[in-house]
């Protein structure tokens, strides 16, 4: 029995593409942000995952887009209850410091698509948190599970319809708001955005060491 | 019986090759130049770039035509993609990863070979079996098949485990006074253009009492330039939470014990990686002589967004700082560097950025490579979108920054008198060279092989970008620079 095989406990379609893929913790500790290696039992291949759950559920959870001709994603998507998959981590750097936690920081978590997963994870784990999530997505259908977040923390920003609480790119709305300097500032998905996105706060006046990305592609 | 290993990859592969020579030294093999003299022929792989793996797959069809004539096996080990070592499978009789060499004995003992020597140190079960006899291809390539030997993919998807016991085994050490002493395998820091998290899977610090007991061999043994070894070393101990002391603290306990040996070495270290070098690490070289006064820090990009594509975790602020602490604490610590230049999306204005970096740091090297995705790593799933032509531009416009503080450099140090260990002659008939405790390639006149090996002091009087030279003196005392 290979330790690092977890078994599937479900999986939740969140759009046509999406979805959520919950798999037995066992007595995994990570910290909020984290992300794990993670494949089909004895696949060769495997791809990083930022765990979508938080500390305190049972089951590991991460948040799947399904990548059209992709290797992995397409193979999770097929996963059924009682499946195993093979978990490597918890890994990375991209997590709330504890004194950034304990003075009562500000945070500004700004996502595309599935980039909101490490977020999520932080939102479900730190209940006090003073945060504001900002959302890049194509189509409000793409608000993965938004009511997990209060309504006035979280923005959904829509490129494609003019359904999200934002109609427009995530940059944009940057631009027209307000960030306030000491704000520790969290980008996480496609490399363009989290580069446009830092270049909008940069100039907003943001300091480089309060600018934290994980970049997924 | 004879065997020949084809060596690639880099220092820590060279390191873990000396380990697998000592292992067949054992059993009674005599290495060979010649691969055609050999019967067992293998590879250290590295799958860091295609190149690499394209040159394992054109040995290992040259060898399985010959095994049509004679008797032969194959093994390769390394670091190995896992997609690699699948195809490995099907080509080579053996394919283990570098933790399981311990086994490479049984294994080869399975294949039906055993040599006199082997015969002795194999267990007595092993021992009073059928003699054996070396198989044919199509006989061994169906014990293979048969017994699946010995890597199942659990082992394939993990080549960190058991890497302790590999660590157990003494090398054959390839020089008698430089040596490398690998402290750490594996990496967790998953920058996007490298594929070491995936070919040597997860850190595994070595535990730091067998470090120091192979350094206390060496020192005592007269090696002068020891490196310790790891993909991120100074991130050492960190997997053990709380049970392993931190680099710094190794770092001490080897300048304490080179402080009691009486003998004179110097201790390199790499490669660290930014996030973790603490002022700490550096307060201890300062403090110590035998802990060389020669820092490799990558930076990889003097651009910050680039740092956020190659997920480096620090910024070029942060990496000021640590620049800034050595120029304070050691100000005359070299500084060596790696530089990725023509990584996907990189602009003008970035490349422009490495370019001050270089400047501002003012490198003795920079170890500066022109990106190519390397298979396995994040980043080979992107556009690899800067021409060819381009890439090269771009490296020789900072190839150029870098010669000027490189001379500038050496040309400082024309009419002193600096330490240096000879390593061999010098490409120029006549000459010896040899590296000064920064390593600084410095060259004399002689012919005295005598001092391979040992070091002398050198009188410097001319220096051209990336070496100097000098007289050979007798002089006692020296100025103590690098
Ligand atoms: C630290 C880290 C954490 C990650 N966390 C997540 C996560 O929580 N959820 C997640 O879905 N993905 C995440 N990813 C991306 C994930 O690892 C895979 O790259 C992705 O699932 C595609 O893998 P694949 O084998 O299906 O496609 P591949 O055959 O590897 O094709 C890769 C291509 O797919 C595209 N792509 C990759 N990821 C995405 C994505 N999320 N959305 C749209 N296009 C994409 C890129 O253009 C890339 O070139 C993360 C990546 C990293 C580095
Ligand atoms: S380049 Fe990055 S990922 Fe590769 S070994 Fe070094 S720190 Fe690890």
């Amino acid at each position: 029995m290979n330790n690092n095989y977890h078994k599937i406990l479900g999986l939740r379609e969140l759009t046509s593409s999406t979805f959520v893929l919950e798999i037995e913790r066992r007595d995994m500790k990570f910290e909020p942000g984290q992300h794990i290696l993670l494949g089909r039992a004895g696949d060769i291949h495997h791809r990083e995952y930022s765990i979508y759950s938080g500390v305190e559920d049972k089951a590991l959870e991460v948040l799947v887009k399904e990548v059209e001709d992709g290797e992995v994603s397409k193979t999770l998507k097929h996963l059924k209850p009682g499946d195993e998959v093979e978990v490597q981590g918890p890994l990375g750097f991209f997590t709330l410091e504890d004194e950034f936690l304990q003075t009562g920081n500000r945070f500004l978590f700004i996502a595309s698509g599935t980039g909101i997963s490490p977020f999520h994870s932080m939102v479900r784990s730190f209940p006090n948190l003073n945060y504001k999530v900002v959302h890049g997505i194509r189509h409000a259908s793409d608000a993965y599970e938004k009511s997990d977040y209060a309504s006035i923390r979280y923005v959904a920003c829509t490129s494609r319809d003019d359904q999200g609480d934002f109609n427009g790119r995530l940059t944009s709305f940057l631009q027209q708001n307000e960030v306030e300097p000491d704000t520790h500032c969290f980008l996480c998905g496609n490399f363009e955005m989290i580069r446009d996105a830092m270049n909008v706060l940069e100039e907003k006046g943001i300091p480089q060491d309060h600018l934290h990305a994980e970049v997924y592609f | 019986m004879k065997y020949h290993i084809v060596q690639l990859g880099c220092q820590m592969n060279i390191s873990d090759g000396e380990r697998v020579q000592k292992v067949l030294d054992q059993l009674g093999f005599e290495v060979t130049d010649r691969e055609e003299d050999a019967n067992l022929l293998g590879v250290i792989a590295c799958s860091v770039r295609q190149k690499g793996i394209d040159k394992v797959y054109s040995r290992i069809q040259k060898w399985n035509k010959w095994k049509n004539k004679k008797n032969l096996i194959t093994f390769v080990t390394g670091c190995v993609l896992p997609a690699d070592r699948e195809k490995f499978l099907k080509t080579f009789d053996l394919v283990f990863p570098m933790s399981e060499l311990p086994s490479l004995p049984d294994m080869i003992y399975q294949y039906g070979v055993v040599s006199p020597a082997g015969m002795q140190t194999l267990d007595k079960g092993l021992a009073e079996m059928e003699k054996p006899v070396l198989k044919t291809r199509n006989e061994a390539a169906f014990r293979v098949s048969e017994a699946q030997l010995p890597v199942d993919k659990k082992q394939i998807l993990h080549p960190e485990r058991g890497i302790e016991e590999f660590w157990h085994i003494t090398p054959k050490y390839g020089s008698g006074f430089e040596a490398y002493i690998p402290i750490q395998n594996g990496c967790n820091k998953f920058c996007t253009y490298c594929a070491v998290p995936y070919t040597r899977g997860r850190e595994v610090s070595r535990p730091s009492g067998e470090i120091l007991n192979e350094l206390h061999h060496l020192v005592e043994n007269g090696y002068k330039s020891i490196t310790l070894l790891g993909q991120n070393v100074n991130s050492y101990g960190l997997d053990k939470k709380g049970d392993e002391i931190s680099f710094a603290q190794l770092l001490r306990m080897i300048g304490e014990y080179g402080n009691k040996s009486q003998k004179k070495f110097w201790l390199y270290f790499t490669s660290p990686h930014p996030r973790d070098m603490s002022d700490e690490v550096i307060e201890v070289i300062s403090q110590y002589d035998c802990l060389a006064k020669q820092i490799h820090l990558p930076i990889q990009s003097g651009d910050d967004e680039m740092l956020v594509h190659m997920n480096r975790k620090h910024t070029v602020e942060q990496y000021r700082h640590i620049v800034s602490t050595i120029r304070r604490l050691i100000p005359q610590a070299t500084l060596f560097t790696d530089i990725i230049v023509g990584f996907t999306g990189e602009t003008d204005a970035q490349v422009e950025n490495t370019r001050k970096a270089i400047a501002e740091f003012k490198y003795n090297m920079a170890y500066i490579a022109q990106y190519s995705p390397r298979p396995g790593a994040a980043s080979s799933r992107w556009v690899d979108d800067i021409p060819k032509d381009e890439k090269k531009k771009r490296y020789h416009m900072l190839t150029d920054e870098l010669m000027k503080h490189s001379f500038e450099y050496n040309k400082r140090l024309i009419g002193k008198t600096v330490d240096v260990l000879v390593r061999g002659h010098d490409r120029k008939a006549g000459f010896l060279s040899g590296l000064t405790e920064g390593k600084i390639i410095v060259r004399f006149p002689s012919d005295d092989e005598s001092l391979i090996g040992e070091f002398v002091k050198v009188k410097l009087h001319s220096a051209a970008t990336f070496s100097t030279e000098g007289e050979k003196v007798n002089a006692q005392a020296s100025i103590p620079v690098n």
